[in-house]
């Protein structure tokens, strides 16, 4: 590249007209040895550019590093998602099922157990059955008995109250 | 996208990503931190990403945002701490530079390091790295206007200032 053609493709460059290529062609050329002397600082420039493209990440570790990280954060985080899900619905039935049973023991407590035959022979409990009814029959016999008595105050108001109408119609007469 | 894929088609961008990470955070360990991170955030988002053409310059993409980040948040420590702030970056900054650069080349390198935000990553992603105006477009979320215009200040800042230094014999 002679001088004039450099002060070309510069002056490109520096209206940022160049393309890559050209701007590859730049480099290329202020890497050689013979820099005019009014390019100097141009030159310090592009080998500043040339140099900096080397700098590395310099960490042995890092591709491990970051192979570890990913490899540890990511699946892990996955199935303790996954147990946590699990574990929300089982906690869900279990309380279903805990609910149920205790509810269903409360209503079996409240509801009296099933009539149950206390006898086992049929003569012993046609005996006690009578006694009962007899029991029954009795209470009922007295409790007509006092009925009785109030019959007969009817009766005998009844009667005060005829006699004092007619008593009274004779008189009226 | 499986591991391997990972390995062949994200991995082998550390290097870019670490330069521009670098470029833009002035420390190296910090850099590399957000490159891993960067890393982990593709690996985790492999399955939204199986359409994405091109995977280096989402991988810039994502690069660029988190350094953000992390400027953002070492700003806010610094508004406390201005100058202490200050002095954290430019030692994290020169050590490293210094074993590796020569005179010249540290010249250059606090030049560009001195550019705006913009200009920098414009400057860094083509002169250095060599992407195309489309690639930087679509890395820095720009158009391509605004991406020609940051290059052309960038490019003739650094070189008035250059001028200049030389001339005064700095």
């Amino acid at each position: 590249m002679d001088s004039k053609q450099l002060e070309q493709l510069l002056e490109k460059y520096w209206n940022t007209e160049t393309s890559l290529e050209e701007e590859k062609q730049l480099r290329d050329f202020f890497r050689g040895e013979t820099i005019p002397e009014q390019f100097k600082e141009t030159a310090e420039l592009f080998r500043y550019f040339d140099h900096q493209k080397k700098v590395q990440l310099n960490e042995p570790s890092f591709d491990g590093d970051v192979a570890r990280k990913i490899n540890a954060t990511r699946p892990a985080a996955k199935t303790v998602k996954m147990y946590y899900n699990y574990a929300r619905i089982a906690a869900g039935v279990a309380v279903v099922i805990a609910a149920t049973y205790f509810v269903g023991q409360e209503v079996r407590k409240s509801y009296p157990a099933e009539v149950t035959d206390t006898y086992s022979d049929p003569k012993l409990a046609f005996e006690e059955t009578k006694k009962a009814l007899m029991m029954l029959s009795k209470g009922f016999g007295k409790a007509r008995h006092e009925t009785e008595k109030i019959k007969m105050f009817n009766e005998a108001e009844q009667k005060v109250q005829s006699k004092h109408t007619t008593k009274e119609k004779e008189t009226s007469i | 996208m499986n591991l391997e894929a990972f390995e062949n088609r994200v991995l082998p961008s550390k290097n870019k990503l670490f330069r521009f990470a670098f470029r833009m955070l002035g420390s190296s360990e910090e850099a590399k931190d957000v490159v891993q991170e960067v890393m982990i955030k593709v690996w985790n988002g492999r399955e939204q990403m199986a359409e994405i053409q091109n995977m280096e310059a989402w991988c810039m993409r994502i690069t660029k945002n988190l350094s953000l980040d992390k400027l953002r948040t070492q700003q806010r420590r610094a508004t406390d701490l201005i100058d202490e702030g200050f002095e954290v970056r430019l030692d994290a900054l020169s050590p490293y530079e210094n074993t590796e650069l020569n005179e010249s080349m540290l010249k250059v390198n606090q030049l560009i390091a001195a550019l705006p935000e913009k200009q920098r990553q414009v400057i860094h992603l083509r002169d250095i790295e060599g992407y195309s105006y489309n690639e930087i477009c679509e890395m820095l979320e720009l158009d391509m206007s605004q991406v020609k215009v940051s290059l052309f200040r960038a490019r003739n800042a650094v070189r008035e200032k250059l001028l200049k230094m030389n001339a005064y014999g700095l």
